[in-house]
Parts: C-alpha cells; structure tokens; sequence
C-alpha cells in the first residue's frame, strides 16, 4: 500500500517541483523585464530573429493549409450542397484557429528550439556564469528581451499567416473550384468580425511568451553538456507545442464558447 | 595584515556528494595562490561560492575582512565588482565581437570601450586587428587571451584563474602562464589559479595549495613544494598511480 503510494505521489510531487520552478523562472523574467536596465539592441536583433527570419516558414504554412482547408470544405460542403461556404468557413477557420496555431507551432518548432540551444551552450561553456561575473543579470539580458520580442511579433506574424491563409483559399476557389472572386472576397469580408481578429491577436501574444518562456527555461536550467542540451531543445519544442495548444483551447473556451 | 580572501569552514554538498567538506584557506593582498588537486575535487566548486555563483552550505567566506557569505542583490553585485575570472573554456560571447567581450562591463561610448579593449589587447600580445573578429574565429590560444584580457579589463583588485592552460599546447599553454604571472605583478593582483598544469604552477604561484576530499591538505609556499613530505602532494606532483589518491581505473 505504501509502495504503491510512494509510486503515485513521487511523480506528483515531481510534476508540482517542475510547475514551481517553471512558474518563479517566469515571475523573475517578468519582474526584471520591468526594472533597468533594458537592452533595446537585444531586444531588436530578437525581434528580427523571431519575426523577420520566421516569416518565409509561417507564410507558406499559412497558404498551403488555407487552400487545403478550402478544398476540404468544398469536398465536405459539397455533400450537403453548401458549397458555397468556402469562403465563410476558411476565413473563420484560419483566422480564429489556423493562423494563431499553425504559425505559434511553426515559430516554435523554429525558435523554441533556438533559443533553448544557444542559452542551453551559453549555460553548458559557462558563458551565463561569465555575464554574472561581469555583473550582468542574464534574465535582463538574455530572457527578458526573448520574451518581450516573441510577445511583440507574434501578433505581427499571426496577422501575416491570417492574410496568406484566406488568400490561400482564395487562391485555391477561383483557380481551381470556380468561385467568382469579387464574390469570394464580398462572403469573406461579411463573415470576418473583429472579435474572430482580436482573438487571434491575443492567442498569438500568449503563444508567443509561451514559446519563449520555454526556450528559455529549458536552455537556461540545461546540463550535461551536448547530450543536455539536446535534451533542452527537445524539452522546449515538445512544452512549448503542448501549452500553445492547451492555452488555444482555453482562450476558444473564453472567448466564442458562450 | 588582513587577508584579501579568506575562507573558514566551507562546506557545499550537490545531492548526497559532499564537495566541499570545510575548506580553510586564506590568500595575502599582490599573492597568487594555486590551488592543485585532481578533477572533481571541487577547485572550480571553490571559487564559484567566492564568486557568489554558488550559495555554500556552511562556513564564513570573508574578503578584505567582510563577510560575503549570503550576500545577495546590490551588495553581492557590488562585491562581484572586485573580480575578474578566467573561465576554463573562455566562455567568451559567441555573438559578440572580440572588443565587445573585452570591454562588455566597462562603462563609456562605444569608441570609448573599443580603444580599451584594444590596449587591454596589446596587453595580451594581441594586434587591433583581432578586435574586430568573433570568437568562433579564434584559435584556443587567441581565445584564452582574449578572455585573458576581458578578465583585467575592468582592473579588477582580485583574479580568478580556472584552468588557464586547459586544451593548449605546451608552447600557447607556456605563453599563458607568462601572461599571467606578468599581469599579476605588473597589476599587482591577488590572484587564484586553479590547475592541474605543474608548469603552470611553477610559473605562477607564489604558494600552493592541495584541494582533496573537500578539504585543504597542505598549503605553503612553491619553494616548499618538491620538498614537501605529503604523500598525496607528492603522488600529484609526480602524476604517480602509486600512492593515496586512488582515481577510478587505475591499477592498484
């Protein structure tokens, strides 16, 4: 009986251990971010790290699944002869869901993992230690500006893959499925609200500080050398991947489940 | 004359490993003191919690007569200030030029901290033009330098040296060690080296200490050295599997 408690609580109290540390490294990075002194050159060469090199991966994503989306309606709509809400449903479909998602996953798969090996090699050749030792406080140098810059241009790529993806199925419904594109874009335009963007915007900031937040915790607290920050990087694109999609769902919940 | 680092009792324990097991030792204002002892004697341990990188779990660490043990926010930064450290690796900035790593903790405009970076260069034998050249595009010899420089860059009173020859050949690894005791005397820094270089040893200390099993078992001045009669310094100095320190794989 103990055994088995032993063997239920152990994981539990490892879990709660991990949420802890997880939560105080994130409350630090916050509370440093907010005191000088800042670094805005940092701060800027993240932006163009985060947001401008992810551009090609994000856009591309954004165009093929917004023109498979909208052939998948066609096909599906079809059988019920509701064709015609291709553009209806593709525009709701990548801007409340697709674009925030797709494109938090693909920044992650992108940036997680680099911030969670350059951090994770800072910390393994003892380049953290060396910024402490220059009175350097690596949370104002190195996490607060990740964070602060994934946070800034998350929404600026999510508005860019929303674009790309609408204009996917659009693409994709006047060249191949024979939709009039005044029409398509006049349905597009009726069915898009400003709460559908809004509430993309938001999943997009909060996947964004995710995906930071985690490249960075991983990497920061990485040991064991090579083998280590292996670890950290996978650590980060797998924790990362997992919370954009449970903070999706919560925020959907939020937001359109009334 | 009050030391300028004086430890008492330090203990640090990582998990069931006790590392530090009440290390005393002390180290006179201009002194270079090497500290010697196989790997994982905890000689990088040491001065990591002189540092304040590594909270220790018992004893007083004092420098220039203050206590420093448990300091923490600006007055740990503030005693931080006091030294400069050369990392085993370098642990130079990777994304960072050259005279960047040299003059990050230096205070003025850019102009300012590129011309000292290149004198603090000159110092360490190297030409301007490397200022302007990223680590990666360094030798390990050029590196050690360049840290070598970054370290004294701010003048500081006190210098920490970890493995300053580690992965160079006997020549860079020779060139090194002259910098350093150079340095050191021409600065008039108080210095702790820790190696297991015997050259580097000879080259730079002025006494000599032996880290083992967590604890100081011997220290004295490098005169003293060769004729010490301690078995484990003796085993040390001569690199003989035949003695006390028994290492995992040697022969009995």
């Amino acid at each position: 009986m103990i055994a088995a408690l032993v063997a239920i609580g152990a994981p539990v109290l490892a879990a709660f251990a991990a949420i802890g540390r997880l939560t105080r490294f994130a409350v630090t990075a916050l509370t440093r971010m907010l005191q000088p002194p800042w670094y805005p050159a940092q701060l800027a060469q993240q932006m163009l790290v985060i947001g401008w090199l992810s551009l090609p991966v994000v856009g591309l994503t954004a165009i093929f699944t917004g023109s498979a989306l909208a052939q998948q309606i066609f096909i599906g709509g079809s059988r019920f002869n509701a064709a015609s809400t291709v553009p209806a449903v593709t525009v709701i479909g990548v801007v409340r869901e697709l674009g925030p998602v797709l494109g938090g996953l693909m920044v992650a798969g992108r940036v997680a993992s680099a911030m969670a090996a350059e951090l994770g090699t800072m910390r393994v050749t003892e380049q953290i230690d060396a910024l402490v030792t220059l009175r350097t406080d690596p949370f104002r140098w190195l996490v607060g500006p990740r964070i602060l810059a994934a946070v800034l241009v998350m929404p600026f790529l999510v508005l860019v893959s929303n674009a790309l993806g609408v204009m996917g199925g659009w693409l994709l419904a006047t060249q191949r499925l024979g939709f009039n594109s005044a029409q398509y874009l006049a349905t597009t335009q009726r069915y898009l609200e400003v709460d559908d963007v809004v509430s993309s915007l938001v999943k997009a900031g909060v996947f964004g500080f995710f995906i930071a937040l985690m490249g960075c915790y991983h990497g920061y607290h990485s040991g064991g050398g090579a083998a280590g920050v292996g670890r950290a990087t996978t650590n980060a694109v797998v924790s990362s991947f997992i919370l954009i999609l449970l903070s999706n769902l919560i925020i959907t919940v939020i937001v359109f489940g009334s | 004359m009050i030391p300028r680092i004086e430890l008492s009792g330090v203990s640090k324990r990582f998990g069931s490993r006790q590392v530090l097991d009440g290390v005393d030792v002390a180290v006179m204002p201009g002194e270079s003191l090497v500290i010697i002892g196989g790997s994982g004697t905890g000689k990088s341990v040491t001065l990591k919690c002189i540092l304040g990188l590594i909270p220790i779990d018992a004893g007083s660490m004092k420098v220039d007569g203050q206590e420093v043990a448990g300091l923490k926010g600006a007055a740990l930064d503030a005693h931080r200030t006091r030294f400069g450290m050369l990392f085993q690796g370098g642990a130079l900035f990777d994304s960072l030029p050259v005279w960047r790593n040299i003059s990050f903790a230096l205070p003025g405009s850019a102009a300012e901290r590129k011309a000292a970076a290149i004198d603090n260069l000159a110092r360490v034998g190297l030409a301007a033009e490397v200022a302007d050249l990223k680590p990666a595009e360094l030798s390990g010899g050029m590196q050690k330098r360049v840290a070598l420089a970054r370290a004294i860059a701010a003048r500081p009173p006190i210098i920490f040296f970890d493995e300053p020859t580690a992965g160079l050949d006997p020549i860079t690894a020779a060139v090194i060690n002259t910098l350093i005791r150079t340095l050191v005397t021409d600065l008039k820094i108080t210095a702790i080296t820790i190696t297991h270089d015997m050259a580097s040893v000879r080259l730079i200390a002025d006494r000599v200490a032996m880290l083992h099993a967590g604890k100081i078992i011997w220290n004295g001045p490098l005169a003293s050295l060769d004729g010490c009669d301690n078995a484990y310094v003796r085993q040390f100095i001569t690199g003989s599997t035949e003695g006390p320190i028994h290492m995992p794989g040697a022969r009995p």
